[in-house]
């Protein structure tokens, strides 16, 4: 064994070192030497680690290490809660949300129509008169609803007639007869006016 | 009877992980000491130890790394931040090494003389200058030699902590040695009467 094959196979800081190494050893002081001191600094290595362990970090260390600690496991504690109220808290909100939006929506379709939006009010008919408005000029017939409305003026042939949807309190059917009961009086009832030429009312029917 | 064995490192990161105070305390108190001594060999400065051990377990609480058991020790993960951030501290302009000494020295024994260069590495004088040298290795060199020879760490996870191969931790531990030699010796040869040594040749 020469020097090169020595150093090859010499194991790591001369630890469990074989015959051929100490046979080398013997015969080469060179090599005895460099060993001797690889052997001398393994061992203060050693002693400086032995030195070193009783070095360890500040008290204060742990300390703080600990209130971090006690305040991250805080928050992993509240975590699931967080994890489980976001996604609830955020589909009740779109829920809310979405109904509030339908119930604005549905509310202002009811709304739209004029007719249903005062007592009182009138509005001339959108749509074609009713055939039987071609026989208001015999109001005895039991061929339509429509009532005359008591000392109106009778309806001449060919007179420019007009019909008009009107919301009136219940209250008006009284006067034409009908029983109503106290507690409805003041309800909204719907009813179709018919107008004269002369924009008076000569006939009632009540669409309720 | 069963023994009362320790918890290993994995059963109380478990526990700890659930919130178990105790659990993280009993992991802090047995890695600590270790993490804090690699920082300050390899910075130099207690300061600097003391900020990287406290992050290194702030990174474990905080679980900022993902340590998986499957990948190695608890304590090589652990070893594997305090070198980055011993290496951030370093990228920062702090100094290298600092020759900051913390210790006491006013119990140091009187210097001997001795004609052998490393005949005084069995006092506290010869360990101290030993410690320096180490300090003032490269830093690839300084941290094989921390981890392998101060820390016991051995070469498996070393690698594992140097992100290099196995045969890479071997050569540079047997550089670092031949470093700190030579080194040494210079030292030793700059004391005031220092006889200079004759180089000796092989001649088998």
């Amino acid at each position: 064994m020469n020097c090169q094959e020595f150093w090859n196979t010499m194991p790591e800081l001369a630890h469990q070192a074989e015959d051929g190494h100490f046979e080398h050893v013997r015969e080469c002081a060179a090599c005895a030497a460099l060993l001797n001191r690889q052997r001398t600094l393994a061992s203060g290595l050693r002693r400086l680690a032995a030195d070193w362990r009783s070095v360890e970090a500040p008290a204060r260390v742990e300390s703080r290490l600990t209130a971090a600690f006690l305040g991250q496991a805080g928050l992993t504690v509240l975590r699931p809660a967080t994890r489980w109220w976001v996604p609830v808290a955020t589909w009740a909100t779109a829920a809310v949300a979405v109904v509030a939006l339908a119930t604005f929506l549905a509310r202002d379709r009811h709304v739209v129509p004029a007719h249903r939006t005062t007592s009182n009010r009138v509005e001339l008919a959108a749509v074609e008169p009713p055939a039987d408005l071609e026989m208001l000029g015999d109001f005895s017939g039991a061929d339509n609803d429509f009532i005359p409305v008591p000392n109106a003026a009778r309806i001449e042939p060919n007179e420019d007639l007009n019909l008009v949807r009107v919301e009136v309190p219940r209250s008006a059917m009284i006067a034409l007869g009908y029983a109503v009961s106290e507690d409805r009086a003041s309800e909204p009832v719907e009813a179709e006016v018919v107008l004269g030429a002369d924009g008076l009312a000569r006939a009632v029917r009540f669409l309720d | 009877m069963t023994p009362n064995l320790p918890e290993t490192d994995d059963e109380l990161l478990m526990r700890m992980r659930s919130g178990d105070e105790q659990a993280f305390v009993a992991i802090y108190r047995r890695r600590q000491a270790a993490i804090y001594r690699f920082a300050l060999h390899m910075s130099g400065s207690a300061t600097v130890a003391e900020d990287v051990a406290q992050e290194v377990f702030l990174a474990l609480i905080r679980e900022e790394c993902g340590f998986d058991p499957r990948r190695g020790t608890l304590s090589g993960y652990l070893f594997g931040i305090a070198r980055k951030l011993v290496l951030r501290h370093v990228e920062r302009g702090r100094p290298d090494v600092t020759l900051e000494t913390d210790m006491d020295s006013s119990a140091l024994p009187e210097l001997m003389i001795n004609d052998d260069p490393l005949a005084d590495l069995i006092d506290r004088e010869g360990i101290e200058a030993l410690r320096r040298s180490v300090l003032a290795l490269p830093r690839r060199y300084r941290e094989v030699v921390v981890l392998c020879d101060l820390e016991e760490v051995d070469y498996g996870e070393a690698a594992i902590v140097l992100g290099c191969p196995i045969g890479t931790v071997r050569s540079r531990l047997h550089r670092a040695r031949a470093l700190l030699l030579e080194k040494l010796s210079q030292r030793w040869h700059h004391r005031p009467g220092a006889i200079a040594l004759k180089p000796i040749r092989c001649l088998i």
